[in-house]
C-alpha cells in the first residue's frame, strides 16, 4: 500500500501543479488552461462530442480491421515467400515512411465520404502488424520446430503447430501499436477532407477561435480514444502471455534492416512495385487526368510544363524551410533521449518512473499535441522544433531505453567485478550496447520526424513543405498536391535508408552486425 | 509392441561451408545399432554427436551415406511413427499443457488422440509427474520440462529412440536420477536408443556399447563394450569396474 502511494504521487503532484499553473494563467496568458477547466469545458461541450467521436471512431476502427486483415495476409505471404517479401520491400518501406498528412489532401480528391479517413487509418495500421505478423511467425522456437520434423511434419504442420500460435503475443502487441495509428491516420484525413463530423474536423473548426480549453479537451478526448485502443490490447495480450511467455529467451537485438544483396530484378521490381499501384490505383478508380496525377504528370508538372519553374521554385523554397528544422529536430531529439536513457541506466528509480510517462505521451494523437504547443509556443519556428523533437524523442527514448535493459546482468557486473567506476562501466558496456538500438530509433523515427514538422508548418507556421500541401489544396493546384505528396513520401524514404546504411556500416564495423 | 527395430548408419560425410572456411563435419561415420539395444555416442563438444543423429532422423542433409531405420529412410521411418526423439532443450509448446505437448507426436503423425488417453497418462506417471497433467511448460522445473520430453519421445510407441543430450542442461544431482530413471524406462520398453551426450559416466551407466567420436574432422575412433550386469542401480556409480571403464573411455576421448 505505502508503495503504491509513492507511486501515485508524482502524477498527482504534477497535476496539483498544472491545476495552479492553469488557473493562475500563467503559460502564454492562458494558454495552459487548468485541468479542471479542461474537464469543465468538455462537459459544457457534451453535446458536440457524441458525432465527432462516432465519425473519428467508425473511420479508425474500420480502418483498424481492413489494415489489420491485408497486413496479416501480407506478413503470412512474406514468410511463405521470401521473393514476395523482397519485391514489396519498397512499398512496404513507402507505406512505413510515408507521412500520412501528405497523402490526406490526395485521398480526398480520389475518393468519396468516409473512403479516404479508412484508407489513411488502414494504412497507419498496415506496415505494424504486418512487421508483427513476419517477425511473430519468422521468430518461433526452432528446438519445437525440430520435434515436429523429426515426427515427419513438413512446413504446413511447423507453421501450424508452432509459428501460428506463437506468433500470436507478437500480433497482439502490433495489434497494441496500430490501434492509435489508425486513430491518428483517421484524425489526420479529416484535416485534410473538410466533411462535418469527426474530432480532426472539429479540432480544424475550434483553431481559429480563441478557446484554449476546448482546443485541449479535444486532445483530450482524441488521446484517451488512441490510449484506450493502446490498453485493450495491452490488457488482451498480458493475459495472453501469461502463458505463452518463451521457455528460455533468445538474446534480442533491435530490428534491423533486411540485409542481403538482391538479384538485380528484384531490386527493380521493388522499386517499380510502388509506381505500379500507383498507376493502378488512378485507373482502378478512372480519376480524371486533372485530378489525379500519374508519375508522368508529376513529372511534367515539375519539369516539362510552362509552369515548371515556378513550381520548382516554390517547392525549393518550401523545402528549404522543411529540411533543415527536420534535421535539427531530430538530432536534438535523438541526442535527448539516449541522454536521459543513459542517465535512466546509472539511476534505475528515475527510469522506472519516466518510461511509463513516455508510454502514455507516446499515445497521444500529434495532431491533438500541435494546436497545444502551439497555443504555449506561438506560431513560430520554435513550435515546429518542439513538435519534432517530441515525436522523436519518445520512441526514441522507450527503444533506447529497452534496448539498455535487455543488457545481461552479467555484461554489466563484469567491470564493476574488476573495480571498474559507474561511468566506467558504462563507457565499456552500456553505451556500446545502446548503440544499435539508437540507430533502429533514428531509423525508424525519421519518418516520424518529417511528419510532425509536416503537420506544424499546416497547422501552426505557414511555412515549408506542410504548408504548400494546405496552399494547393486550397488554389486546387493539383500538380503541387501530388508532387508535394510525392517528394515528401521519397524525402522520407531516402532519411530512412539513409539512416539504414549508415547504421548497417557502423554496426559492421563494431562487429554487431545481428545474424539473422 | 512390435519389435524394436535396429538402426545402420553407413558412411555418413557432411561438410560445412561458412567464412570462407570448409568444416568438415563428419567423416565416414558408420554405426549399427542392433534391435533392441542401447548405444551411447560420446565426444567432445562440437564433433559433430549431435549432427550424426540430425541426420539420422533426416532432420540434416547429408553429402554422402545412408541411414536405414528398421530398413526404412529416416523420412518414411519418422512419417510411420518409427522414431521417437528428445532434444536437450526440451523444446515444449509454451502454450500448451504437459498432456497436450506429450500428445503433440500423435498430432503431427495424424493419429487419433482418444484412445491414446490412457498411455499418455501412464507415461505421465512412469515420468513422474502425475498430478501435473494440466500445468503448463512455465510453472515445470527444468527437470521436470525434461520428464515431459521423455514421455513425449515414447508416447508414439516408438521402436527406435534418439536422445540428444537429454540431461544436459541438468545438474549433475537430477541427472542421476534421470538416469536410472530411464534406464528402468528402457528395459520396460525395450526400444533400440542412440543416446547422444558428452558425460563419460552417463554413457557407462546407460550403454551396452559406447561409441567415441573425435572432433575436425569428427569420426567415430572406438567402439567399446560395456560388459556391466543388467539392472544397473545406484551403486554401480560408486563400482570400481565402473570407473575402469571410465578411464577407458577418457583415454580414448583425449587421444592416449
Amino acid at each position: 500500500m505505502a508503495r503504491d502511494a509513492r507511486k501515485a504521487l508524482p502524477p498527482i503532484l504534477l497535476l496539483l501543479a498544472w491545476e495552479v499553473v492553469g488557473r493562475l494563467d500563467l503559460v502564454a496568458s492562458g494558454a495552459l488552461p487548468a485541468p479542471s477547466e479542461i474537464l469543465l469545458r468538455l462537459w459544457v461541450d457534451r453535446a458536440d462530442y457524441p458525432a465527432h467521436v462516432a465519425a473519428t471512431l467508425t473511420a479508425s476502427g474500420a480502418g483498424f480491421v481492413i489494415g489489420n486483415l491485408v497486413a496479416v495476409l501480407a506478413g503470412l505471404l512474406f514468410v511463405l515467400s521470401p521473393v514476395a517479401e523482397r519485391m514489396a520491400r519498397g512499398v512496404n518501406i513507402a507505406i512505413f515512411t510515408l507521412p500520412p498528412i501528405a497523402i490526406a489532401p490526395i485521398l480526398t480528391l480520389t475518393l468519396e465520404g468516409m473512403t479516404p479517413r479508412i484508407v489513411l487509418a488502414a494504412l497507419g495500421v498496415y506496415f505494424v502488424t504486418m512487421q508483427a505478423t513476419v517477425t511473430g511467425l519468422r521468430h518461433f522456437d526452432s528446438r519445437a520446430a525440430d520435434v515436429v520434423r523429426a515426427y515427419g511434419g513438413g512446413p504446413g504442420a511447423v507453421l501450424w503447430r508452432v509459428q501460428a500460435r506463437g506468433a500470436v503475443p507478437a500480433l497482439l502487441s502490433g495489434f497494441r501499436v496500430a490501434a492509435p495509428n489508425a486513430v491518428l491516420g483517421a484524425i489526420l484525413a479529416e484535416f485534410g477532407g473538410g466533411g462535418r463530423f469527426g474530432l480532426g474536423s472539429y479540432l480544424l473548426g475550434s483553431l481559429g477561435r480563441a478557446e484554449p480549453d476546448r482546443l485541449w479537451s479535444i486532445g483530450l478526448v482524441a488521446t484517451a480514444i488512441a490510449g484506450l485502443s493502446y490498453a485493450v490490447f495491452a490488457l488482451i495480450s498480458a493475459r495472453m502471455l501469461g502463458a505463452s511467455r518463451a521457455l528460455s529467451l533468445n538474446p534480442a537485438a533491435p530490428p534491423q534492416m533486411v540485409g542481403g544483396r538482391d538479384p538485380l530484378w528484384l531490386s527493380l521490381a521493388a522499386l517499380v512495385l510502388p509506381f505500379a499501384l500507383w498507376w493502378a490505383f488512378l485507373w482502378a478508380l478512372s480519376v480524371p487526368e486533372m485530378l489525379g496525377k500519374t508519375p508522368f504528370g508529376v513529372v511534367d508538372y515539375l519539369f516539362l510544363s510552362d509552369s515548371a519553374p515556378k513550381a520548382q521554385e516554390r517547392l525549393l523554397a518550401a523545402l528549404a524551410e522543411t529540411l533543415p528544422i527536420t534535421l535539427a529536430g531530430m538530432a536534438a531529439g535523438m541526442a535527448f533521449a539516449f541522454a536521459l536513457a543513459v542517465a535512466g541506466r546509472l539511476t534505475p528509480a528515475f527510469a522506472r518512473a519516466f518510461l511509463p510517462v513516455a508510454l502514455v505521451s507516446q499515445t497521444m494523437p500529434l495532431v491533438a499535441l500541435t494546436p497545444l504547443l502551439v497555443l504555449i509556443l506561438g506560431r513560430g519556428t520554435a513550435v515546429t522544433l518542439w513538435i519534432t523533437i517530441s515525436v522523436t524523442f519518445f520512441p526514441a527514448y522507450v527503444m533506447i531505453a529497452q534496448g539498455i535493459a535487455q543488457v545481461p546482468r552479467a555484461a554489466l557486473e563484469l567491470p564493476r567485478a574488476y573495480g571498474a567506476s559507474a561511468w566506467r562501466e558504462l563507457r565499456l558496456v552500456t553505451l556500446t550496447a545502446a548503440m544499435p538500438w539508437l540507430f533502429a530509433a533514428i531509423r525508424l523515427t525519421a519518418p516520424r520526424a518529417l511528419l510532425g514538422v509536416m503537420i506544424a508548418e499546416w497547422l501552426a507556421t505557414g511555412r515549408g513543405l506542410g504548408n504548400l500541401l494546405n496552399q494547393s489544396r486550397g488554389y486546387l493546384d493539383f500538380g503541387m498536391i501530388w508532387t508535394v505528396a510525392v517528394v515528401s513520401v521519397l524525402l522520407s524514404v531516402g532519411f530512412y535508408l539513409l539512416a539504414g546504411a549508415v547504421e548497417k556500416r557502423v554496426l559492421r564495423r563494431m562487429g554487431m552486425t545481428g545474424g539473422g | 509392441m512390435t519389435a524394436p527395430a535396429g538402426i545402420t548408419l553407413s558412411g555418413l560425410s557432411k561438410t560445412f561451408h561458412g567464412r570462407g572456411q570448409v568444416v568438415q563435419a563428419l567423416r565416414d561415420v558408420t554405426l549399427s545399432c542392433p534391435p533392441g539395444s542401447f548405444t551411447a555416442l560420446i565426444g567432445p563438444s562440437g564433433c559433430g554427436k549431435s549432427t550424426v543423429l540430425r541426420a539420422a532422423l533426416g532432420l540434416e542433409p547429408l553429402d554422402a551415406g545412408t541411414v536405414e531405420i528398421g530398413g526404412q529412410t529416416p523420412a518414411q521411418a519418422t512419417k510411420a511413427g518409427v522414431t521417437g526423439v528428445a532434444f536437450q532443450d526440451a523444446g515444449l509448446l509454451p502454450w500448451r499443457s504437459v498432456a497436450r505437448n506429450i500428445a503433440l507426436p500423435l498430432e503431427v503423425l495424424g493419429r487419433d488422440l482418444a484412445p491414446a488417453s490412457g498411455r499418455i497418462r501412464d507415461l505421465i506417471a512412469l515420468v513422474g509427474l502425475s498430478g501435473y497433467e494440466n500445468a503448463l511448460p512455465g510453472e515445470l522445473s527444468g527437470g521436470m520440462r525434461q520428464r515431459v520430453a521423455i514421455a513425449r519421445a515414447l508416447v508414439s510407441e516408438p521402436q527406435v529412440l534418439f536422445l540428444d543430450e537429454p540431461f544436459g542442461a541438468l545438474d549433475q544431482i537430477l541427472r542421476r536420477q534421470m538416469n536410472i530413471e530411464l534406464q528402468r524406462i528402457w528395459a520396460e520398453t525395450g526400444v533400440t536408443t542412440l543416446l547422444v551426450t558428452h558425460g563419460i559416466d552417463e554413457a557407462v551407466f546407460l550403454a551396452d556399447r559406447v561409441a567415441v567420436m573425435q572432433a575436425a574432422p569428427g569420426r567415430i575412433v572406438d567402439i567399446l563394450s560395456i560388459d556391466l550386469p543388467r539392472p544397473r542401480d545406484a551403486a554401480l556409480f560408486a563400482a570400481p569396474h565402473f570407473h575402469d571403464l571410465c578411464d577407458r573411455i577418457a583415454k580414448v576421448l583425449h587421444g592416449a
